[in-house]
């Protein structure tokens, strides 16, 4: 019973990154591109089968699905060297390979036509393990596919695999530069109202701090996307080293998540990494001692996402959680002596609705993968800052709304005909609703907030119960 | 001038002596006795005696003036200062030149009238000339003679005076002669006998008297006969000394002698033989006559009782120090034997310590020998139990610790207890070896040892006062046999892998393997304990090794790992019973003991119950998790409802987040300030450990650091209890969170059902209720039900919850209370963690 963890990659992005993980991954259980176990790995310790299945061949072969609705990214995937990696079986592309055209709505009505051949196969994977632990989704928020196939994906895994945990790993756009994609604000929003009731977790990867990281943090000067999906893989396969490096403590998704969402609805997560390097970079090898690391994770230019409070909001800004993973050959008492530090020094502020303390869990390093530092950290964190993201895509989405742009191409599809745009409407409280909750946990009366309001919090989504799958959990 | 004088002087004499026989009524001045007694006195002026006090005349009027003032007669003493004065200060012709001499003079007659006045019947001014010693009683003080040995002797003396000593001797010789009724010669045979333990002719044992005397009969001066005696304290000596050995050699087989007490024998008798040896020689001399300094005089033979003592001064001196250690070593045996003749060889007289130094190397042999076959070969040669280590039969996993010990009695004062400590160490090492280990490489190890310290493996290659050798040899055994011993210990016994599989499984630091053992164990133990069958657990471990990585570990490792079921009581729970036990196996179980297993099974217990309480909330994590409530079913509740669920959700969830916040930090405390440390301490430790006691105290340190900082230990007894209400209050926690979300589902479920006009087949008993109450309207009135069941299920549930959270705060801040007072330092960090955000010190202050 290895708490298995089906990944569903959607959508270019999604396919994008998931290939990075799984090629990170590779690397440190030494997997061969073809699945194959490298000779060199009888190190063991580690956990293959949390992330990967053995077919009848001793070829590891990744709990993935691979989703897309054009065949680009895909298509890559199988011709690159990893081709032999995957399932063929757990690759879908729609029929007509015209993918979503960006368009949330398009992406997720194709979903819900392709919901058979995907739960199949889902299911498929489901029964293949002996005690699912949950989902992991890599999407992107702002195209079509990612966006609203993802949305559909979360909707239809919350309904049936109610029991079964769901984390998402989401790239946020850059907010920074202009988009190709227009509608962006709206696919965003609509996404997020998912996320915020559908998913368990959410991994927020702001391409925006990706890119100021790769700019400021690992000086390229024109960080390409490949660069930038690195820093992801890189996060994501240090989130789950815990999973696969099995010790004392979280060993299992749900008590790494447990902690760090003790607030049901505030359960987005940012990140944090240090040392970071990218491929082919000379780096400058540092000192790496378990408070230096600790403290760096803390610092916001490491941070994975761009806050956008300004400062006197952001001095207001407090941890709900914290957990570091910190990998690598680490003395034990060194980590009390680090948190002792910085509780004298009060790098951190915390929620003072309740108690609250920085999270260390050691894990081990993968003996294949070298690397110049002694020790490396991941922080996953929920902060409160959290919410100027949430409500630059609020404001964004009002701008456009306001000018009822773009709406036509949304109207084509079922959710939004006759002009309903409730939809939308309702996103839009929904994610104003978790800012507001957000901001409550800043202030110590979080317990009796939203008291005198209920509507605010329980707004579900009202008159469109017949979207709903009317199989409830229970 | 000079004959003038001479003749004078003569004159003098002639008249004192007349003086003073003349006071006696019946002398004239021509009889003999005027005449001997007048040669006599020339003689004694003759002889050129000197008195033996040093010439000042100071020193005499002092002391006659002190003499003086001692008996009172202070008047007296001052007036003879004044004489005295007057006396000395006189000078020049008609004076006296030899002032002293008068002084002294007066001093002896007056001294001499005093004693004569005490003394009853004696009259004389000058008892001690000795002219009449017949007529006096018999005063043994001066030796008897008569006219005719006088008379000759006063002859030489008169022709030659250079012969004066010889002729005195030869005047003694005859005295004694003729005063003894035996004769020297044969007492000195007779001493010689006795010294042999031989009674003689006259010389015999006494047993009253316990020793050899010349009967009383035996008309012999007092002088002989006290010498006689004193020279046969030898044969005193002897006989004490030769009783030891022939009892000693009689009862040897018995235990009570043991080897070390027959080595002390033979070498008795080796010294003994010397002893014979002299005597021989002795005794033939005693027939030689005496070499004479004048060939005109006739003497004795050539031993004296006189000479013979000297003679007897070494081997007295040797004989007195054995019939000292025999006394000593009667009752002692083995190394207690050694170490107290080892005392006596601590002597400053080189003679006295030569000798103990001969007789302890005798002596000691054996127990070196003994030394030496238990360090290179661990054999226990003792059947005498005269060894200080004293083994026992014991099974084989208290060999180490009960097996062998020292005994203190027998061990000799010059092995000091370290030195023992380690002679213990390395032949138990050896057994242990031998017995646990089942090994027969140490042998090399041995030998090497012995090489390197120079000494062969042969026997009887140390001796005593080469405690250097010894030392070095143990130390060259200990060396090798522990190093070789640790070897064996890890790398064929595993000791490291083992001691991990320890912690990773009973200390649960396999985090996969624990969870599925939770996960599938779980559901099992809340039957009562006595219907659960551990067959079944057996099962179902073997199913958590096969599907955790610890289905890598070593095969043996794996084996080993078992499920115990605890004794249970009536209405205990599988929980309370179930635990994990690992089966040491020699050699191993010497480390890992039934006590040492003991204790880690009740940190096991521990470590158990608070895995299952972390399951328990991760559990409740689970039906509360963030996608589980679709809410959009509850915007058909009214206002009121929604918020009363609203605020019992939030409630749960806070009180969740503080007691998650609790066993979570409680985990990390257990791992990073417990676990890893004491066993990053314990791993260095076990690198540098030199022997078996060095691992043990270091095990014994890891698993003592982990009992005390997890709240095991005795003085955390309150704390721990007060945890373990805790974690009860929790796992209720638990089963009201499932019920609370149990219930909205099920509200959930009915509104919709409510919401939409099919019927819902389900058959609560709610539903029936409402169905019944009025079938044709019971979506209006269902809804009004529904809303007031939901509220008061709510209200029920948000009390219940209140009254946990309430209790759960007061016992938490009687058990954060209570950790400053612990005396353990690294509790402390667990209140740091607790308390990270100050949350609880906040709170309290506001209370």
């Amino acid at each position: 019973m290895p708490r298995e963890i089906i990944t569903l990659q959607v959508g270019q992005c999604g396919n994008q990154i998931g290939m990075e993980f799984w090629k990170q991954l590779c690397l440190e259980h030494g997997i061969s591109k073809d699945g194959i176990l490298e000779d060199f790995a009888t190190q063991g310790g580690d956990r293959k089968d949390v992330f990967f299945y053995q077919a009848d061949d001793q070829h590891y072969i990744p709990r993935a699905l691979l989703i897309d609705l054009e065949p680009r990214v895909i298509n890559a995937i199988q011709n690159s060297e990893y081709r032999n990696l995957y399932n063929h079986e757990n690759i879908f592309v729609s029929d007509h390979g015209g993918g979503a055209g960006n368009n949330w709505a398009s992406g997720y009505h194709q979903g819900k036509g392709v919901e058979e051949d995907i739960m199949d196969m889902i299911d498929r994977e489901a029964d293949g393990s002996d005690s699912l632990e949950g989902f992991v989704l890599c999407h992107s928020i702002a195209g079509g596919t990612g966006s609203g196939m993802g949305s559909y994906l979360l909707e239809t895994l919350n309904d049936r695999y109610s029991k079964k945990l769901v984390q998402t790993y989401s790239v946020f756009p850059n907010q920074m530069e202009t988009s190709d994609v227009v509608v962006q604000p709206y696919n965003s929003l609509l996404t997020l109202k998912r996320l915020t009731l559908n998913a368990d977790c959410v991994v927020v990867l702001d391409n925006t701090a990706l890119n100021r990281i790769a700019v400021e943090r690992l000086h390229l000067t024109n960080p390409t996307f490949a660069q930038t999906n690195s820093l992801v893989s890189t996060v994501m396969s240090a989130s789950t080293t815990t999973l696969r490096y099995p010790g004392y403590m979280n060993n299992d998704l749900v008590g790494l998540l447990a902690s760090l969402i003790p607030t049901p609805r505030c359960h987005f997560l940012m990140t944090g990494y240090t040392p970071l390097t990218v491929e082919r970079q000379a780096n400058v090898i540092r000192k790496t001692t378990v408070l230096d690391v600790m403290r760096r994770l803390l610092q916001t230019k490491n941070i994975m996402v761009s806050s956008y409070a300004r400062t006197k909001e952001a001095s207001q800004a407090k941890y709900i959680s914290i957990l570091n993973i910190i990998q690598g050959e680490v003395d034990p008492t060194q980590v009390h002596e680090s948190l002792q530090r910085i509780r004298e020094r009060k790098l951190v502020n915390f929620i003072e609705w309740g108690p609250a303390s920085i999270q260390v869990a050691l894990s081990r390093k993968s003996p294949y993968v070298q690397t110049s530092h002694r020790v490396s950290g991941l922080m996953l964190a929920s902060h409160t800052s959290i919410r100027h993201l949430f409500s630059k895509c609020l404001s964004q989405y009002e701008k456009l709304r306001k000018k009822q742009a773009f709406l036509d191409n949304y109207r084509k599809f079922p959710m939004f005909a006759d002009n309903d745009l409730s939809e939308f409407d309702e996103s839009r409280d929904i994610i104003e609703s978790l800012v507001d909750e957000y901001k409550a946990c800043e202030s110590p009366d979080y317990i009796k907030w939203g008291m005198e309001d209920p509507d605010h919090i329980l707004t579900g989504e009202g008159n469109v119960t017949g979207t709903v799958d009317p199989k409830l959990a229970v | 001038m000079e004959e003038e004088d001479q003749r004078k002087i003569l004159d003098l004499v002639k008249e004192l002596v007349h003086r003073l026989l003349s006071q006696n009524p019946n002398q004239n001045p021509n009889s003999p006795d005027f005449s001997s007694s007048l040669r006599y006195a020339i003689r004694i002026l003759q002889s050129r005696l000197t008195p033996s006090v040093s010439i000042d005349a100071a020193a005499i009027a002092e002391a006659v003036k002190r003499r003086l003032a001692t008996q009172g007669k202070s008047s007296q003493a001052l007036t003879f200062a004044d004489l005295y004065n007057k006396f000395a200060s006189k000078t020049g012709p008609g004076s006296i030149n030899n002032k002293w001499a008068v002084l002294y003079l007066l001093k002896i007659v007056s001294e001499d009238r005093k004693s004569a006045e005490s003394a009853p019947g004696s009259t004389f001014l000058l008892p001690n000339l000795g002219l009449h010693d017949s007529e006096l009683s018999d005063d043994t003080r001066v030796p008897k003679k008569d006219d005719t040995g006088w008379n000759n002797g006063v002859l030489l003396v008169t022709m030659d005076p250079e012969n004066l000593r010889e002729i005195a001797f030869k005047e003694f010789v005859n005295l004694v002669r003729e005063e003894n009724e035996v004769s020297e010669e044969v007492l000195v045979r007779d001493v010689l006998y006795a010294c042999q333990g031989i009674d003689g002719k006259y010389v015999k044992f006494d047993a009253d008297v316990d020793g050899y005397v010349l009967p009383d009969a035996v008309k012999v001066p007092r002088g002989t006969r006290l010498m006689v005696r004193k020279l046969c304290e030898l044969g005193w000596l002897f006989r004490k000394v030769k009783d030891y050995i022939c009892g000693s050699m009689d009862r040897f087989p018995a235990e009570d002698v043991g080897t070390v007490g027959q080595a002390f024998s033979a070498a008795l008798q080796d010294e003994l033989t010397d002893y014979y040896k002299l005597l021989t020689v002795l005794e033939a001399q005693a027939m030689n006559p005496i070499p004479l300094v004048s060939e005109t005089a006739s003497s004795g033979n050539y031993l004296s009782l006189r000479r013979l003592s000297v003679w007897f001064a070494e081997p007295m001196v040797k004989m007195r120090l054995m019939a000292v250690l025999v006394d000593k070593c009667r009752v002692l045996r083995g190394g207690a034997m050694a170490g107290s003749i080892h005392l006596h060889a601590q002597h400053g007289d080189p003679l006295v310590r030569q000798f103990m130094r001969s007789l302890l190397q005798r002596v000691c042999s054996p127990l070196f020998e003994m030394v030496r076959s238990w360090v290179l070969e661990g054999e226990l040669e003792d059947i005498f139990s005269e060894f200080f280590v004293v083994g026992q039969p014991v099974k084989a996993e208290s060999l180490w610790r009960e097996g062998y010990r020292l005994h203190s009695g027998m061990l000799p004062s010059f092995i000091s207890q370290t030195l023992a400590q380690r002679i213990l160490r390395t032949g138990k090492s050896i057994n242990f070896l031998r017995v646990c280990c089942d090994d027969r490489g140490w042998a090399d190890a041995a030998t090497e040892a012995a090489a390197a310290a120079g000494t062969t493996t042969r026997r009887g290659s140390l001796g005593y006062g080469e405690s250097d050798a010894l030392e070095n040899l143990v130390a060259e055994a200990a060396k090798r046999i522990d190093k070789y011993l640790l070897d064996v210990m890890y790398t064929k016994f595993k000791f490291k892998e083992h001691c991990l599989a320890i912690k990773r499984y009973l200390l649960l630091g396999q985090g996969d393997f624990v969870q599925y053992l939770m996960d599938i164990v779980g559901p099992e133990l809340f039957e009562p304990a006595n219907t659960i069958s551990s067959f079944k657990l057996a099962g179902l471990l073997e199913t958590a090794i096969r599907s955790s990585n610890a289905q890598y570990d070593d095969p043996d490792v794996l084996d080993r790992l078992k499920v115990k079921m605890m004794s249970h009581g009536i209405g205990d729970r599988g929980w309370d019973v179930f635990s994990l036990q690992y089966d040491a196996r020699v050699p191993l179980d010497t480390v890992f003991t039934e006590s040492v297993m003991a204790r880690y099974l009740r940190i096991f217990n521990f470590l158990w119950k608070l895995r299952r309480v972390e399951h328990a909330l991760i559990g409740a994590w689970k039906t509360m998790k963030p996608n589980c409530i679709t809410s959009h079913s509850f915007t058909k509740l009214q206002g009121a409802v929604k918020l009363q669920l609203l605020s019992t959700l939030r409630r749960c969830q806070v009180l969740w987040d503080e007691m998650n916040h609790f066993v979570t930090n409680l985990q990390y405390y257990i791992m990073f300030e417990v676990l890893e440390v004491s066993w990053s301490d314990f791993s260095n430790e076990m690198d540098i450990a030199r022997d078996l006691d060095d691992l043990l105290a270091a095990h014994e340190k890891y698993l003592h650091s982990i009992v005390e900082k997890s709240l095991l230990g005795e003085r955390s007894q309150p704390l721990y209890k007060s945890l373990f209400v805790l974690f009860d209050l929790i796992l209720r926690f638990r089963s009201q969170v499932d019920r609370l979300y149990e219930g909205i589902h099920e509200l959930q479920a009915r509104t919709k059902a409510s919401s939409l006009p099919t019927l819902d087949k389900n058959k609560s008993r709610r539903q029936t209720i409402d169905n019944s109450s009025d079938p044709g309207s019971w979506i209006s009135d269902g809804r009004k039900a529904l809303t007031q069941r939901a509220e008061e299920f709510l209200r029920n549930m948000g009390q219940e919850l209140d009254a946990t959270a309430k209790e759960y705060t007061n016992l938490f801040e009687g058990f954060l209370s209570q950790l400053p007072l612990q005396q353990h330092v690294d509790l402390k960090f667990l209140l740091f963690r607790l308390d990270f955000t100050e949350f609880y010190t906040q709170l309290h202050s506001v209370i």
